[in-house]
Order: C-alpha cells, then sequence, then structure tokens
C-alpha cells in the first residue's frame, strides 16, 4: 500500500511540477484589499497613483483589488467607510523630497496590523509607473507570490505610424509610460542588448541593405553590427549578452546565424533553400528555430556544427513564431486553414519535458510571444483590427492582462 | 484490503491524469474572465503619460493608402498570393516589361506582405517574394550583381483597407530605382 501511495504521489509530483499543468486556486478565494491616499496634500498624481495601484495589485493576483478612491491619514487607526470590507489596506503618501524628486511611502496593514512599510524615491514624476510597479513586486515578495520580477522591467516596441514610418518605443508593461527613443525611419526587431537594459538591438530599413544597430539608450550612439541584403534581424540575445542568434539572407535565402560579438564572427546554422528564421537559445544547450522544411512552418531544434535538425512541435499546421525558455516554448499557431476573415492565431504553451501543450489565448490575431528572462511570463502582441494590444500571459497563474495601444500598430516587441 | 485500495488508488491516479489532459483553453486572454483590469487607467486609455509622438496621419507615405502601384517609373509591381512566394502566370507579362525596363539599369526589390504576423517569417516570405522575382530577372539576362533586395515585411503597405482585395494588393515585391 505504501509503495502505491508512493507512486501516486511521485505522479502528482512530477505533472505538478510541469508549468504547463499548475492547477491555480480560483478568485473566489482572493482576499479584499483596498488603497488609500495619505498625502497630505493629494494631487492629480496622488489620485491617479491609486489606480496606477490597483491595476498593479490586481496582476499580483493575490488579492480581490477594490479600486474605490479615498483619502486617509498615514497612520491612522480607521479606515475610509468605503473600505470596510478590506482586509488588506495599501497606504501610501507621496511629498516632495527637497531634491527635485518625489518620496513614496508605503504600508501594507492586515486586520489593522502592519505587514510591511517601505519608502521609495521617484526622481522623475513621469516614471511614476514604475515606482508602482516596483511597490508591486516588493509586496508579491513580502508574501512570497510566484515571482514576478518582469513587472520592474521595460517594453520595448516598434511601433509603425505610417507606411515606410516607424519609431521605436520603451514602455512599462502596461503601457502608461511611453517614451520615443528612434523616430524619423523605418525599423524593425528592436531586442534589448543585454539584462540591465541599457543597450539595444534593432534593424534599420531605410538603409540600402537592411542592418542592424546597437544603441546605447543613455548616450544616444549607434554602432553598426552587420548588415545582409534582404534581410537581417537579431533574433535572440544570449544569457550573458555575448552572442546573438540572428537571421540573415546574404544569398537571398534566410537562413540562422550565430553572432559572437568578441570575435566579430558568424556562423551559420541553417542552410535550407526555404525559409529559417527565429532562431532561440534554449535551456540545454540547442538552438530552435521555425522554418518551412516541411513545407509549412513549424518549429525545429538543432545545435551550433551539426546538420542534424529534430522537429519540436508536431501540432498546428502553420507555426511562425517562437520564444524559449530552458525547456519550455511557446510558439503561434494559425489555428485554421481560412486565410483571412475569422482566422485566428494562437500562442500554445510546450513544455519538451513532457510534451504537453496547453493553449494560452482563445481567440484574436496573438503574435510575437516572448517570455520574459525570469520565464514567469509571457509578452505578446493582440492585433484587433488597427489597433494593437500588449498583452501579459502569466501561465503560472492562469492569468492574463490586455493593454491597449491609443496610436500606431506593433511590429515587434521584447522586455 | 489490500486489492481495495490498489482498486481506489488506481482510479484515483486515472481522475488526476484525465483532469490534467483538458483540451479546454486554460487562460482567454481577450476574455478576462478573473476581472482583471484593462489598462492602469481603464479601457481605451493607456496615457498616464501621453505618447511622445502622434502617428503621421498626414505624412505624404500616405498617399497610395488605397492601393496605387509601389514601383518608380514605369515600373509594375508584382504580385503575389497568400503564403506563397512563387511568380503568378498572371504576372508574367509585367515581369516580362519590367525586365526589358531594368536589363541596364540597378534596381532594388523590395519584399511586402499583408498584415496578417509581423514575425520575421512573414519577412522572409517577402524576401523570397523579392528572391523569385530576382531569379526571373537574372534569367531574363538582367545582371544578378545590379539587383539588391531587401524585406519590408508588413510596414510598407499600399493599401490600408481591410478587404481581401487590399491585403492583395500589399502582397508584393515593388521595384525601385536608386
Amino acid at each position: 500500500m505504501k509503495i502505491i501511495l508512493i507512486f501516486l504521489t511521485l505522479i502528482h509530483l512530477s505533472w505538478g511540477a510541469d508549468a504547463t499543468l499548475e492547477v491555480v486556486k480560483g478568485v473566489e478565494g482572493l482576499s479584499p484589499l483596498a488603497i488609500e491616499d495619505s498625502s497630505l496634500q493629494t494631487s492629480e498624481l496622488s489620485r491617479k497613483f491609486t489606480q496606477m495601484l490597483a491595476a498593479d495589485m490586481n496582476v499580483v493576483s493575490l488579492f480581490s483589488v477594490d479600486e474605490s478612491y479615498a483619502s486617509v491619514p498615514f497612520n491612522s487607526l480607521t479606515t475610509s467607510p468605503l473600505h470596510k470590507e478590506a482586509q488588506y489596506l495599501l497606504r501610501y503618501r507621496l511629498l516632495d523630497d527637497g531634491a527635485g524628486g518625489t518620496r513614496a511611502d508605503i504600508k501594507l496593514l492586515q486586520n489593522g496590523n502592519e505587514l510591511f512599510q517601505k519608502s521609495y524615491i521617484l526622481k522623475q514624476s513621469e516614471m511614476a509607473v514604475f515606482l508602482s510597479h516596483s511597490i508591486a513586486y516588493d509586496i508579491n515578495a513580502k508574501l512570497g507570490g510566484t515571482p514576478i520580477d518582469w513587472i520592474k522591467r521595460k517594453v520595448l516596441f516598434v511601433r509603425l505610424t505610417s507606411p515606410r514610418h516607424s519609431e521605436i518605443v520603451v514602455s512599462d508593461y502596461t503601457l502608461s509610460y511611453q517614451k520615443v527613443i528612434l523616430t524619423g525611419g523605418m525599423y524593425g526587431f528592436a531586442k534589448w542588448a543585454n539584462r540591465e537594459q541599457s543597450e539595444l538591438y534593432y534593424t534599420s530599413l531605410a538603409d540600402f541593405k537592411p542592418t542592424i544597430y546597437r544603441m546605447n539608450l543613455q548616450s544616444g550612439k549607434k554602432e553598426k553590427i552587420i548588415s545582409s541584403d534582404g534581410m537581417a534581424v537579431c533574433s535572440d540575445v544570449s544569457e550573458d549578452s555575448k552572442n546573438l542568434l540572428l537571421t540573415l539572407a546574404p544569398n537571398g535565402q534566410p537562413d540562422v546565424y550565430l553572432y559572437d560579438l568578441t570575435s566579430g564572427t558568424k556562423t551559420q546554422i541553417t542552410n535550407y533553400s526555404g525559409i529559417d528564421v527565429n532562431g532561440q537559445f534554449m535551456g540545454d544547450g540547442s538552438i530552435a528555430f521555425v522554418s518551412n522544411r516541411l513545407g509549412y512552418p513549424n518549429v525545429f531544434s538543432t545545435r551550433v556544427n551539426s546538420s542534424a535538425v529534430s522537429q519540436l512541435v508536431y501540432q498546428g499546421k502553420n507555426n511562425s513564431s517562437l520564444s524559449a525558455y530552458k525547456n519550455l516554448l511557446v510558439y503561434k499557431a494559425r489555428e485554421t486553414s481560412a486565410t483571412f476573415a475569422g482566422n485566428a492565431f494562437n500562442l500554445h504553451l510546450l513544455s519538451l519535458n513532457t510534451g504537453n501543450v496547453k493553449r494560452l489565448t482563445a481567440s484574436g490575431e496573438n503574435d510575437f510571444p516572448k517570455f520574459s528572462p525570469d520565464g514567469e511570463a509571457i509578452l505578446y502582441i493582440k492585433q484587433e483590427g488597427p489597433r494593437s494590444s500588449i498583452g501579459v500571459i502569466r501561465f503560472g497563474v492562469n492569468k492574463s492582462f490586455v493593454f491597449p495601444l491609443r496610436i500606431g500598430r506593433i511590429q515587434s516587441i521584447d522586455w | 484490503m489490500m486489492k481495495k485500495v490498489a482498486f481506489l488508488s488506481a482510479t484515483v491516479a486515472m481522475l488526476i491524469l484525465s483532469g490534467c489532459s483538458s483540451k479546454e483553453p486554460a487562460i482567454d486572454a481577450t476574455a478576462n474572465v478573473n476581472g482583471t483590469s484593462v489598462g492602469t487607467n481603464g479601457a481605451g486609455s493607456n496615457a498616464v503619460i501621453a505618447p511622445v509622438t502622434n502617428a503621421n496621419a498626414n505624412d505624404s507615405a500616405n498617399a497610395g493608402a488605397n492601393g496605387v502601384n509601389g514601383s518608380d517609373g514605369q515600373l509594375v509591381s508584382i504580385l503575389f498570393d497568400y503564403d506563397k512566394f512563387d511568380i503568378r502566370a498572371d504576372m508574367q507579362d509585367a515581369m516580362t516589361k519590367n525586365a526589358l525596363l531594368v536589363k541596364s539599369k540597378s534596381i532594388k526589390l523590395e519584399g511586402n506582405c499583408d498584415e496578417f504576423g509581423s514575425d520575421e517569417y512573414n519577412f522572409a516570405l517577402g524576401l523570397k517574394r523579392a528572391n523569385a522575382v530576382k531569379s526571373a530577372l537574372v534569367n531574363s539576362g538582367v545582371n544578378a550583381d545590379a539587383i539588391s533586395m531587401s524585406s519590408l515585411g508588413e510596414s510598407n503597405p499600399v493599401c490600408l483597407e481591410k478587404t481581401q482585395e487590399c491585403w492583395a494588393k500589399n502582397r508584393r515585391v515593388d521595384f525601385k530605382l536608386p
């Protein structure tokens, strides 16, 4: 009997450890949380800060968030009448730090007892939403929630503004903060060059040949990396930022190349007369990529200096983009054979350990999936007619969030 | 007793396994069934801080928004079928005329796609279209070294309407003179 029970426990644990099969508590079990503005002089910013925190605390997914606004003194022993049902209270006060910035004091109370208190300095008021993200990150960490390191990261995207015109934008994951960092050209495939997000790669399509540049965000200095007739894309950056996977097409044939930034040498990884693109570093040292070598786009893998190619995805007949994190793949699949109207492109999560596939989106055009550096969330583009949105999927806690872009169409995205 | 426990355990195991293999989508990005918010500032308004620049609504590049020819001079853009990069039979005449017009010139071929997918594969499709046109030009006697190529993916539509006809006009290769 003991052996059977141990066997069952092992089955359960091994399946439970697979990210695609994680079972999650529903919203009905969440504790009510309210947010209160304790600023001595409330302002437009301090009132908006409630909305920012409410949005972030929803994304944290540990609470049922009451989004009503109330102003209550920081050390008051009573709550606003609006928040009598709240089990958790998040209070903040914004004040001038005397050096041109804003100081934010926050405290989290549970049934009147202080759980957490911290102070922050915000140097640029337009970055207030990042302060909100940091507070959400700290509260989530304090309460032992699933890691959300990605919440503080900057999102990088290319926005198509009109034919032959695009710009590169840095934003937060909700698109509340947006800053155009490059405009006046035709750009594509912007990607962070390092974990610190101090530099980025992008393709200039306005050059005589498509050219990949590296740009320093602080100095604005641009450096040419490589150009290729037809196509030049930085598809992935290695964890140590020293190697790139590129798609180049020196003879009109798009193939995947490994580019060593230290030596400046490139190694051709794939060699096929059709289409090989979208190389991604995998956790086991192999390289995943999209190829139409079976007559339709699908996901395959290979290794440096090896001609052997393995098919990774056995579901769907049109899997044309992917992102990889260790042994997880997320890929886009076209659901129907209809060419346009009613067509759906959905994202799927594949665990290479178990072969299990989980569909992450249900309808619409979902494109450009990208794992966060910690593998806990997936960023993607959702296209709805002329409108683009940024989507975030926390597959570990079965939650997804969509944030619409007001102007333009998103071509590519990274975080 | 032992048999009963074994049977019960097997039943539990089957329930666990069948529960895990559900085909239903676990997450619906559009529905937000759990009441999660859209944007920090309500749906449709993500401007706690407004975007720094606006779209170039009056840009001259929009002149071709209804689907005019995207090529220079008397050259004619070559159109392609969805997800295809072989030159259609009805485009052969245009290819022949274009080949005569560019025979002693340098030419840049720009591959373009419809708006379905902004990923690398779509760009590669645009490139393969340009490469198919290049091969046809070389077979007609045009010097291969005089031809350069670039794929612009979905970033250079000549038609901005949401119709089959419009998308068909965007799946094309443009001939650009230096």
